[in-house]
């Protein structure tokens, strides 16, 4: 069942046009994640699902209800953790969320959002020193005082280091283990394909594809990149390179040195018979690996940019 | 949806941030109080009643007349004459560049007529000691004129001075009401900073995606700034009258009224500048400026009597004469809410208050939010 639909969403501010065409469905207790370059229109098109900008077209609606008629109701569904640490920086976390918790009319016991986001030992200190990582918790742990049904989480890992970065993953899949929709927003592709149900990439105002993270990937063509170290002289690598040339599954070899890359539609196929060769030779392969696609050879192959972290 | 609930959170909430935020304990106590003791100690503590000048005599041509004149000069306590004796003019004169001596008065007369001058340094020509001695000499030429032509005087200057109220008006009791108007105006004008942080961090945007209702949150920060005024008028008054002894007569029924009204007044002008202040130093700039051009022109430190024709109208234009006016009506001359200045005064605070609430929600709104994220 559809939470959030959203159909052909356009906004223009003066004479940029932030969001061309915009749509989507997000099933309830899915992660759904929206991906694309800076300028893409993410943020604005979070915006309008969230109800602080109107679209200039097109229809948002959770589950039937939208702005126009139902805002508060809509308020109460949702939960939303802003990029910038949006939050009264002379209160502590606790009486951050009592206050928060006071906006509705019910909400969820804030001992319970503390252990969630992990910051029951730090619930008597003031926000302002508080740490990067403790601040996006507490960021994420105020999206959920309502107990909403849907949670947006706008870039909640940008600029933390990798453990703390690591925690708010726990606390995403935690919220998914819960049966909360979740929407989120990365600029780390290991985040959205790690995290992600569904991934859909926007650039230029435009949904560019959408789909789950392996069905991107297995989109992509199926050569993959192979790369071989030998011990000893360089020899054995000319001599593997010139066998493996010669295989049909192989479109394409470099050579440095002992270090030999290949690239193969079949890299299975490809090995083992490399591998016969080898050990009829009795040379010694001492690394051999296969480059993994990720997200971000989708993210290059849909938009033609380069991410950047 | 629970109002109340939302409202008395949102109020503990502003409580809380208000005690914790050691700047406006600063400006809002702390600074007013030592401005206060500074200018009393400029205006009322330093001066020692005793007034006595230095003057060098210079008397080239002694005669009865001059003779008779030194001898009075000497008779006055308030004239200490360097040396004891007449000097030359060139010595006189280097005393006064020196600043050695306040003055030198130079007879040149002979037994029937004749001029006294009176030379002093160009930096203190407009100093009050120097007016102090031209006017004793003034006098003393008039005493000796009128010996000279045998009269005694029909009249005589008696000095008294009265203001308008039921006591005099102290100086203490004058700017103890002035600074404690200006805190109550700087606690408005300067308080709306945390608006602007609010807009650039993202937390004004943040509330309004909550069912919270962004009036009560205003509201409960107007509440929290009274009171806090409360206590900058009950501090200041205690420190006032306790250590500078000020007399206070208050009104409470117009103290309560020009009090809300100004600080209304002063927190919507905070308002306004906040909707147009994209960052905090801006913010702060355009508070300092407006602060600085009402702090000087509305009658804080001295009578608006003082300054020049030309400069009056303009105070007569900005709020702050009417605030300070109000509660020095209110706290000293205790004069209750049937003056029809006090009426005048509120209205043209209230016209301000109005003006700069109704332009800042119309930027406020105007103004997309893409365009101030």
């Amino acid at each position: 069942m559809a939470v959030l639909e959203v159909q052909h969403l356009r906004k223009s501010f003066g004479t940029v046009q932030a969001v061309e065409d915009i749509s989507f469905s997000v099933e309830a207790g899915e992660i759904f994640t929206i991906i694309g370059p800076n300028g893409a229109g993410k943020t604005t098109t979070l915006e309008m699902i969230e109800g602080l900008i109107t679209p200039d077209a097109g229809h948002i609606s959770f589950g039937g209800l939208n702005w126009g008629k139902h805002a508060d109701a809509i308020r109460m569904k949702i939960g939303v953790q802003p990029q910038s640490s949006a939050m009264f920086d002379l209160l502590t976390p606790e009486e951050n969320l009592d206050l928060f918790a006071s906006f509705y009319p019910k909400s969820r016991p804030t001992e319970e959002i503390l252990r969630m986001v992990n910051l029951t030992d730090h619930r008597k200190k003031k926000v302002k020193s508080l740490s990067g990582g403790q601040r996006q918790r507490l960021a994420i742990g105020l999206a959920m005082i309502s107990d909403p049904d849907i949670i947006f989480l706008d870039e909640p890992t940008t600029g933390l280091d990798p453990q703390a970065r690591r925690n708010i993953w726990d606390i995403v899949l935690a919220l998914k283990d819960l049966g909360k929709t979740t929407i989120l927003t990365t600029h780390y592709m290991e985040e959205a394909e790690k995290l992600s149900d569904r991934v859909c990439i926007v650039d230029q105002g435009r949904v560019v594809t959408l789909d789950t993270p392996a069905a991107l990937i297995g989109r992509l063509t199926k050569e993959r990149e192979v790369r071989l170290a030998f011990t000893g002289d360089n020899g054995a690598a000319a001599e593997a390179e010139q066998f493996v040339r010669d295989l049909g599954s192989v479109t394409r070899t470099e050579r440095e040195g002992a270090a030999l890359r290949l690239w193969s539609v079949q890299p299975e196929d490809t090995l083992y018979s490399l591998f016969g060769f080898t050990k009829e030779r009795g040379y010694q392969v001492e690394q051999v690996s296969i480059r993994e696609m990720s997200l971000e050879d989708v993210f290059i192959a849909f938009t033609g940019k380069e991410w950047r972290d | 949806m629970n109002y109340r609930k939302q409202f008395s959170n949102m109020f503990l909430a502003q409580l809380k941030m208000t005690f914790r935020e050691r700047q406006t304990w600063f400006w809002g106590i702390f600074f007013p109080v030592i401005l206060m003791v500074v200018f009393m100690v400029i205006f009322t503590g330093g001066s020692n009643d005793d007034f006595e000048a230095k003057v060098a005599v210079v008397d080239d041509s002694p005669n009865e007349m001059t003779r008779m004149m030194l001898e009075q000069i000497r008779n006055m306590s308030v004239f200490n004459i360097e040396s004891g004796e007449p000097v030359s003019l060139e010595q006189a004169e280097e005393w006064v560049k020196e600043k050695d001596v306040d003055a030198a008065i130079v007879f040149s007369t002979s037994a029937e007529s004749g001029t006294i001058r009176l030379i002093v340094n160009k930096e203190e020509e407009r100093g009050a000691d120097v007016q102090a001695v031209s006017g004793i000499l003034d006098k003393m030429v008039q005493q000796v004129n009128l010996a000279a032509a045998g009269a005694a005087p029909v009249y005589e200057l008696q000095f008294e001075a009265v203001s308008a109220g039921d006591d005099d008006l102290k100086y203490e009791d004058f700017l103890l009401t002035g600074m404690i108007a200006l805190s109550v105006a700087q606690g408005g004008l300067f308080g709306m900073v945390g608006m602007v942080e609010m807009r650039r961090k993202g937390l004004l945007k943040r509330l309004r995606m909550t069912p919270a209702r962004m009036g009560l949150f205003g509201l409960s920060d107007v509440v929290m700034r009274m009171i806090f005024g409360v206590f900058q008028v009950v501090i200041l008054s205690l420190i006032g009258v306790f250590i500078f002894g000020a007399t206070l007569h208050i009104h409470i029924a117009s103290l309560v009224v020009c009090f809300l009204i100004g600080a209304l007044t002063f927190s919507a002008m905070g308002y306004f500048i906040s909707s147009f202040s994209k960052t905090m130093e801006a913010y702060m700039g355009i508070a300092n400026i407006l602060s600085f051009l009402m702090m000087f022109l509305s009658g804080v430190f001295f009578p608006l009597e003082m300054m020049p024709s030309w400069l009056q109208p303009v105070s007569h234009v900005l709020p702050l004469t009417y605030f300070v006016d109000g509660l020095r009506d209110s706290m000293v001359y205790a004069i209750g809410p049937v003056s029809a200045d006090l009426w005048i005064g509120v209205g043209i605070m209230v016209l301000w208050g109005a003006a700069a609430f109704a332009i800042g929600s119309w930027i406020y709104r105007s103004k997309s939010i893409a365009a101030t994220r």
